[in-house]
């Protein structure tokens, strides 16, 4: 267990800013060590005057009065694991009194998060943010060092003993042992404006569950999306267009529909648990495939993009080092349709959408065979999206509700498969620094092939079918986020499981904790 | 091996191909940097995403701009630009977008919103808005409330300094009273004289007010 065994505070001044220090000595394990917490978020170059500067000032007092007892609740009630978090935020808070030390994109704009992500909370986008995307993040001013990057530390409980289910969900990251403090991963970011019409965004990760067993830590290539992007305005058109390379299908969506910036994105939460998801939501071809596409959004109304995916080897493979070395080929151009239909009123937005994903998989995949023919199964996914955003101040409200279905049909012979996910998440955020969110998920999947003449459920040529057990699942998630600074988000998670790995039978032993400090700069 | 050369060889060409068109495609370009872009293009490619390209926004968050005094508007891109109006959602948005302005440039996004045509919202309660014309003409004798209009003009339309009132959202000439009122964000320049006239305005006078402006044309 630890305890603070006192606090000490400190003031500091530098030019016109002043930043007050909290040292907590805390004791843990026997050993003594202490932590600085310094809230200051408006950065030492920014100028304000003495009336604003002593009104944020005693606003920061008051939020850091309010964190106090939350950092002792947490660093009695979890040994380490406080302590680390707690280290976290105050490195990243220290951090952030540069106003350099921010993410690149904010860099790049001068704009607070708030302007892209709703009520500041990522991954969720404001209409803002969208148009920043499709315009291919080349507002604002190109950076010198266009760099960036986040962390995530995170504890996850379950019962079970087995551990969290969620581990491997979410690109499949690595499994954490059951209550222990870890840390998760870090992702470098690179890219941002290049020219007034191109930009991008690439991600390098380091997760530190991803190698051998889940033991040790590997750097991999993650996300990447270049765009080209033009954007006609006139009195009666309002245009955007572009063209767009990315490795990951549904990276290149604006909305928080796809598994990539979507449902349970923070690195190594629960998720859906053990379920197979469709590939939009998946990821599974994340990161082994490259596509090209070409996407206009007409008058703030339609949205249409068009993209083809092959296997990203060759030239490309530089985008499609996986985090576990393993890569999965599909045959040929894999086609990839989105149409989305949105509308923006007072202060409410609204999309309707659809996307088509239509992926033939080889059969002999995950490295041992490589790309090398023979039978593929195709994965047709179908998914219709809806989102509706309030976005005032101080209340942002995001609502996002996705329902994906995917067929698998077997190459190889043998009964098709289906997935089917539904997904709902809502969320709200008050003056961007405390939050609160509740998801839902139903994933049910067939195995068709499994008969208790063939347990395995292999297929006709020999080779296995992708779906061989029902791991379906159904559950909640509630959850509450604080965001200190802009930067700086720690939240708790609570999965409830009424249904996991097909049966509802003893699901709640699946039930996952989840707490996890995040930081980008 | 090969593999890998082809991959630098990608990467370099398309470096190249950014850093050989390093000057702004001034037309179409979102470029906050680059003192040659026109008032008119950072107007169309940027401020239009929040404020709409006719200056009428849909979100009552962002002010509409349609029709604006171009005194007052330069004086709020200066004051975003040094920081001296430092309202919550004014430097979370603005200090960003007008850090690198040139007086050129803020003089001709003034005068590109004063060319576009304001549009009023529609009147919800008919009741609130005879109460706002009366306060906004007459003023609140009881509370030393000084008539609106005296400083705005009859119609809201505003002058030099004073900033057309008329068509601007309910919302947002509400959230700005209360920034008046209840703080010194706004007290650089002409915003100085708005705080007593906001601090003696109750609520529901504020909302009449406001309720009021946002039908007029």
């Amino acid at each position: 267990m630890a305890a603070i065994e006192s606090v000490k505070k400190f003031f500091l001044t530098y030019k016109d800013t002043l930043i007050s220090f909290y040292v907590y000595f805390v004791r843990c394990d026997g050993v003594i060590g202490f932590f600085v917490d310094g809230l200051l978020t408006w950065g030492v170059r920014e100028r304000m005057n003495v009336l604003t500067f002593k009104k944020k000032f005693n606003l920061l007092h008051k939020i850091e009065s309010m964190a106090a007892p939350m950092w002792r609740a947490v660093a009695q009630k979890v040994t380490w694991q406080g302590v680390s978090i707690a280290l976290l935020t105050a490195v990243s808070t220290v951090a952030s009194m540069d106003a350099a030390a921010l993410p690149l994109f904010a860099r790049q704009t001068g704009q607070n998060c708030q302007a892209c992500h709703a009520g500041g909370k990522f991954p969720e986008l404001t209409p803002y943010g969208r148009m920043f995307k499709l315009t291919g993040y080349t507002l604002g001013k190109r950076q010198l060092i266009p760099i960036a990057a986040t962390l995530s530390f995170s504890s996850t409980s379950a019962p079970s003993a087995s551990g969290a289910p969620g581990g491997a969900q979410n690109g499949g990251t690595g499994t954490q042992a059951n209550g222990t403090p870890t840390f998760d991963k870090a992702s470098l970011f690179a890219g941002g404006k290049l020219t007034d019409s191109i930009g991008a965004m690439a991600q390098y990760t380091f997760n530190n569950y991803a190698g051998s067993g889940h033991q040790s830590g590997r750097m991999y290539s993650n996300n990447a999306d270049i765009r080209y992007a033009k954007h006609i305005v006139n009195d009666q058109t309002d245009l955007v267009w572009g063209i767009d390379v990315n490795n990951n299908p549904g990276f290149e969506d604006v909305w928080n529909s796809s598994g990539v910036y979507g449902y349970g994105v923070v690195p190594g939460a629960t998720g859906t648990g053990s379920a197979l998801l469709p590939m939009l939501l998946s990821q599974q071809l994340g990161q082994s495939v490259v596509g090209a596409g070409a996407y206009a959004y007409w008058n703030k109304t339609l949205y249409v993009d068009l993209a083809g995916y092959r296997t990203g080897d060759g030239v490309f493979s530089f985008l499609t080092h996986n985090y576990n070395g393993q890569q999965t080929y599909i045959q040929g151009t894999n086609p990839y349709v989105r149409v989305a239909l949105t509308h923006d009123w007072g202060t409410s937005n609204a999309m309707i959408g659809y996307t088509y994903l239509d992926a033939n998989v080889y059969e002999s995949n995950f490295g041992a065979f490589g790309n090398v023919g023979g039978p593929t199964d195709e994965h047709r996914d179908n998914m219709v999206d809806f989102q509706y955003q309030y976005l005032s101040d101080p209340h942002v409200v995001t609502v996002e509700m996705e329902d994906a279905n995917e067929q698998v049909l077997y190459g190889g012979g043998g009964a098709s498969d289906s997935s089917n996910a539904f997904q709902a998440k809502a969320s709200y955020t008050y003056e961007a620094h405390y939050g609160t969110a509740l998801s839902y998920f139903n994933v049910t999947n067939s195995s068709n092939n499994v008969t208790a003449a063939n347990p395995s459920g292999t297929l006709a040529n020999g080779f296995g079918a992708f779906q061989t057990a029902n791991l379906g699942s159904e559950g909640w998630t509630p959850e509450v986020f604080f965001m200190p600074v802009r930067n700086v988000r720690i939240g708790l998670q609570y999965t409830l499981f009424s249904r996991d790995n097909g049966t509802t039978l003893n699901a709640s032993q699946n039930d996952t904790t989840f707490l996890y400090a995040w930081t980008a700069f | 091996m090969n593999k890998a050369i082809l991959s630098v060889v990608l990467g370099a060409a398309l470096l190249a191909t950014g850093c050989s068109n390093l000057k702004s495609d001034t037309e179409s370009t979102r470029d906050l940097n680059d003192p040659s872009v026109s008032g008119r293009t950072l107007a169309e490619q940027v401020c239009a995403i929040c404020h709409g390209v006719d200056g009428n926004s849909t979100n009552p968050v962002f002010p509409r701009l349609a029709g604006q005094q171009p005194a007052y508007l330069t004086e709020q891109l200066k004051a975003f630009r040094s920081h001296d109006r430092s309202d919550v959602l004014g430097y979370k948005y603005m200090w960003g977008i007008a850090r690198n302005l040139t007086n050129k440039q803020i003089d001709e996004l003034a005068a590109y919103y004063k060319g576009q045509t304001p549009i009023p919202g529609a009147a919800k309660n008919a009741g609130l808005v005879a109460q706002g014309d009366a306060i906004f003409h007459h003023g609140v004798e009881a509370t030393s409330v000084p008539a609106c209009a005296s400083c705005h003009g009859p119609q809201g339309h505003g002058h030099d300094g004073f900033p057309r009132l008329a068509s601007q959202h309910q919302d947002y000439i509400l959230k700005q009273l209360s920034v008046f009122k209840h703080t010194n964000d706004r007290y650089a320049g002409m915003g100085a004289m708005m705080s007593p006239v906001a601090y003696n305005l109750s609520g529901d006078q504020a909302r009449a007010v406001a309720a009021y402006l946002s039908v007029q044309r």
